[in-house]
Parts: structure tokens; C-alpha cells; sequence
């Protein structure tokens, strides 16, 4: 997947066009363990990259989310108030977090690839 | 600091355990999933290695007065081959530990947290007699509980028994293949289990023994995440959260467990409580919105801060959010409603009578263990 991004906070970003889909990675939502709770950024929101747009709760622990590019929140994954363990489930997929049209396309320069980001992960453990 | 290693340590990793410190022992918080881990204790039956638990022998001749004066509970009425619930106070009242008390032919088997084991041990020698000797077991003996509707069949097939009486809160000394291990029926969940302590060496092949059996029941390993979501919805205490050293046991709702009937030392303080009446309660919670209550966080009526979160979690069991708090007594009722403060938002919640399951101890299955 080329058009796929990541941070080093563990979310991920597909880019169609303008508009960013934002999750977390799957090796991110195997370390939280079972997700209970997510609290979502509003539609019409704008938010700034790497600073917190939303928490993430396991059974473990609370999270914070960080933006991995600034923008205006288009839409959110409403699903996920009562299902957050679709995060479990479907990280990259059915658990995505929130659209975002970009504010900034060069932000997106400053992300990992995914073999970058896999290096990254294996340094960690 | 390097965390100590129980005889199990090796099976956690193997399980692929997901290891934490936990009061200075390497433990698995999970295995796979907390949640579907705590979902099996309920419906069929799960294994923890609970080996970090403190254990120190009481005996000589005047154990038994020796203990009676510094517990809460009534140890007169416990015969040999049963066990009791205690709190061991200070001379406010307040919660030194809570423990276990196992009735033995010659000494009391107490079963401490592991956190307080040093403390507990510090104030027994402080409150010495003599013709009573204090033994720190807990490196002697290894842990493990297993919990869960099916338990009683696993322990029927591996210890190749059968029958009746072997009530809850009673406990065996058995001995199988040359060693001498203990079996209680007891446990932290709030559903029928065993808790048994075998020898400290050699103690790994149990883990493979009950592992094995359990296949055809369902057994699942379980870790210290479970482990805290079943004793919240047991509605028990844990010391740290509901309980210590500053609380009381009418503050924590443990009346049930305090004999004023008899000299102990905190009694002085606790009467006067009683006939004040304690100033703030443990209650039991059920958010009424999503959101994760923690250790804590504050808790609001219309007139301001009205308590403190305790303890709380998702129940899986339950499908909510579920916790205990602290609240001035006036708001420690039944039907409550009250506001938590999660980062900076209120979330709804009402009070709720314990337990949030139904307890499933009293209605165990008659078994006899072969002695």
C-alpha cells in the first residue's frame, strides 16, 4: 500500500486526494490490548498536527492520540462509541478513527513509510 | 529492580503471557485478551498463578490468642480445616492488610498481599508473645487458583476425586505424588474455585497437569487484568484501591468482618465509630455512559465533589463500565446518581448494590478430596 503512512505514535494516514483517513497501527492496538473506550474528535474540528485530537482506552490504560497531520475533522468513525473493538479487530481497516482534509500536503513528507515504520517497531521491542 | 520470578514464569512466557511488574513479581496482566479472559471464569473456568501472595505460619502455644487479639474477625469459631476472611488493624482502625486465615492441626496459615507482606510481618514481630513463633512461608510455597463453574471438575480429574464435603472456605492438606500440597475451596472471583499451594520447587509440572485436564473444560490461562475485573464484580475489596492503612472497615463496607464482640487491637477506635457512623462508604457504580472510571478520579453531585473513584474497569461480564468509589454517607445510596470526572468531562453513573454478578460460592458442587 503506497499510499500508506505512518508516525512514530503509532497511527497511520491514507491519503486519497486531499482527505487523510487516520488510525491506529495494529501493532499499536496488539500493545493496548482489549479497547473499551474511544473518544473521537468533533466533525468540523480542526486539528494540529502531533498534538491530542482524542484518548484511546484499553483495559490496561488510557492513551492519547496524536494528529499525525493538521486539518479539519470531515468525518469520524461514529462506530466506534459503541464498538471500539473494532480497533482490535480491523486497525488499518474497519477501525479507522477520522477523515481529515488536509491543510498541509507537505506534512505528509515528514511521516514513515511502512518499511520505516517497521524498523521503527522492531527497534522498540 | 529485577522482578522475582514465580515457578510459572517459564509457562507465561510460553502462553505468551504479556509480563508486568506487579508488587515486585514478574506476572502476566494477560494472555491474549482480558476481557475474553474474564468472560471464561464465568462461563467455564480459568487459571492464575497467584504464587507472589504472601504466606506466614502462626504457631506455638499461645497462636491462637496471639492472632484473636489482632484480627477483626472471630477466629474462635473456625475449626481446623477451615479458613476466614480478616483484616488485621492499627490502633485507629484502619486496614494494616486483609487476609486469609487457614485453621491448621498446629499453626494458623495466613495469606497476605504481597504488597503488605513486609509490613505484616514487621507488626506481628512488634506485637510478639511468647510461645508464639512467626514463619515467612512464602517462598515454600507456590500459588495457583482455579476459578470458574468447571473448576471442580478439573480438580476432580487431577486429583482423582470424588464425592462430598469439601465446603466453601474449606480446605485439604493432601498428599500426592510424595509431596505435601494444600487445597482450599476459595478463591477472588465470586465463583465456585480452588486455591492451591504446592511446594515451591517443582512446582511448574502442576501448571502442565492442570492445563492438560482443563482442555476438556475450557480452561483459560488468565493474568492480573482479569483477575481485577472479577473481584470488582464480586464486589471485593483490594488493598491499595478500596482499602489501607487510612480506611476503616466500616468506611469499606466490611462490617460483616468486624467482631466487636471480642478484644482486638483497633477495637477502641472502631466502637466509636460505629456509634458516630463511619463518615464516607465504599459503594459500588454503573456508568451510565461510556467512559472508563480510574483510581482517582473525582466524582460530583449538584453540590460539588461528593467522593472518589476507587477502582473501575469495563465488565465484560456485565457489558458496562462498572466501578467502586468512596462517598460522604449522604450520598451512599442505592440509586444514587452521580457525575465522573474523566479528563475534564462529567459522565454519568448511578450506585448500585453489590455485587454486579450473582456470587456463585454458597451453591458449590459437594467434593471430597482424598486425604
Amino acid at each position: 500500500m503506497p499510499d500508506l503512512k505512518f508516525t512514530k505514535a503509532h497511527e497511520w494516514v491514507k491519503v486519497q486526494g486531499e482527505i487523510a483517513t487516520i488510525g491506529i497501527t495494529d501493532y499499536a492496538q496488539s500493545q493496548l490490548g482489549d479497547i473499551v473506550f474511544i473518544e473521537l474528535p468533533k466533525p468540523g474540528e480542526e486539528i494540529k498536527k502531533s498534538s491530542q485530537f482524542g484518548t484511546i482506552e484499553s483495559t490496561k490504560a488510557a492513551s492519547e492520540l496524536y494528529a499525525p497531520v493538521s486539518g479539519k475533522v470531515i468525518q469520524i468513525n461514529d462506530e466506534l462509541v459503541n464498538n471500539p473493538e473494532r480497533v482490535n479487530e480491523s486497525a488499518l481497516d474497519k477501525g479507522w478513527i477520522a477523515k481529515v482534509r488536509l491543510e498541509d500536503v507537505a506534512e505528509l513528507d515528514s511521516l514513515l513509510d511502512e518499511s520505516a515504520y517497521r524498523e521503527f517497531i522492531d527497534k522498540e521491542i | 529492580m529485577d522482578s522475582k520470578k514465580t515457578p510459572f514464569y517459564q509457562k507465561h512466557l510460553q502462553n505468551k503471557g504479556r509480563i508486568v511488574d506487579f508488587s515486585g513479581w514478574a506476572l502476566p496482566v494477560e494472555y491474549k485478551s482480558t476481557l475474553a479472559e474474564a468472560l471464561a471464569v464465568r462461563k467455564s473456568c480459568g487459571l492464575f498463578d497467584a504464587s507472589h501472595m504472601g504466606e506466614i505460619a502462626v504457631r506455638g502455644a499461645n497462636a491462637f490468642s496471639f492472632l484473636q487479639r489482632l484480627v477483626s474477625n472471630d477466629l474462635s469459631i473456625l475449626n481446623v480445616g477451615q479458613m476466614q476472611y480478616n483484616l488485621f488493624l492499627n490502633e485507629s482502625g484502619c486496614i494494616i492488610d486483609d487476609l486469609m486465615i487457614y485453621r491448621m492441626r498446629d499453626s494458623f496459615f495466613c495469606v497476605v498481599n504481597a504488597s503488605n507482606k513486609e509490613k505484616v510481618l514487621k507488626w506481628l514481630n512488634e506485637n510478639i508473645q511468647s510461645e508464639v513463633e512467626i514463619i515467612d512461608k512464602s517462598m515454600e510455597y507456590s500459588l495457583l487458583s482455579i476459578q470458574g463453574p468447571k473448576a471442580v471438575e478439573v480438580i476432580e480429574k487431577v486429583f482423582d476425586c470424588q464425592g462430598i464435603n469439601f465446603e466453601y472456605l474449606s480446605f485439604k492438606e493432601i498428599q500426592i505424588e510424595g509431596e505435601e500440597i494444600i487445597v482450599s475451596r476459595s478463591g477472588y472471583t465470586g465463583e465456585d474455585g480452588f486455591e492451591i499451594y504446592f511446594p515451591w520447587e517443582n512446582s511448574s509440572k502442576w501448571w502442565d497437569k492442570l492445563i492438560e485436564e482443563g482442555q476438556n473444560f475450557e480452561l483459560k490461562p488468565c493474568g492480573l487484568g482479569s483477575r481485577n475485573i472479577l473481584r470488582l464484580e464480586a464486589g471485593y475489596p483490594l488493598y491499595g484501591h478500596e482499602i489501607d492503612d487510612t480506611i476503616n472497615p466500616y468506611e469499606a463496607s466490611l462490617d460483616w468482618a468486624v467482631k466487636l464482640s471480642k478484644g482486638f487491637v483497633g477495637k477502641n477506635e472502631l466502637s466509636k465509630i460505629k456509634d458516630i457512623g463511619a463518615k464516607r462508604k465504599r459503594v459500588g457504580f454503573l456508568m451510565l455512559e461510556r467512559a472508563i472510571p480510574r483510581q482517582g478520579y473525582s466524582i460530583h453531585s449538584e453540590t460539588g465533589v461528593i467522593g472518589k473513584v476507587s477502582s473501575g474497569t469495563y465488565s465484560s461480564n456485565v457489558g458496562k463500565f462498572i466501578g467502586m468509589a468512596y462517598l460522604d454517607k449522604d450520598y451512599a445510596k442505592i440509586g444514587q446518581e452521580i457525575e465522573i470526572e474523566v479528563r475534564g468531562k462529567l459522565y454519568k453513573a448511578t450506585i448500585v448494590k453489590f455485587p454486579f454478578v450473582s456470587i456463585k460460592t454458597k451453591k458449590s458442587k459437594k467434593l471430597k478430596l482424598k486425604t
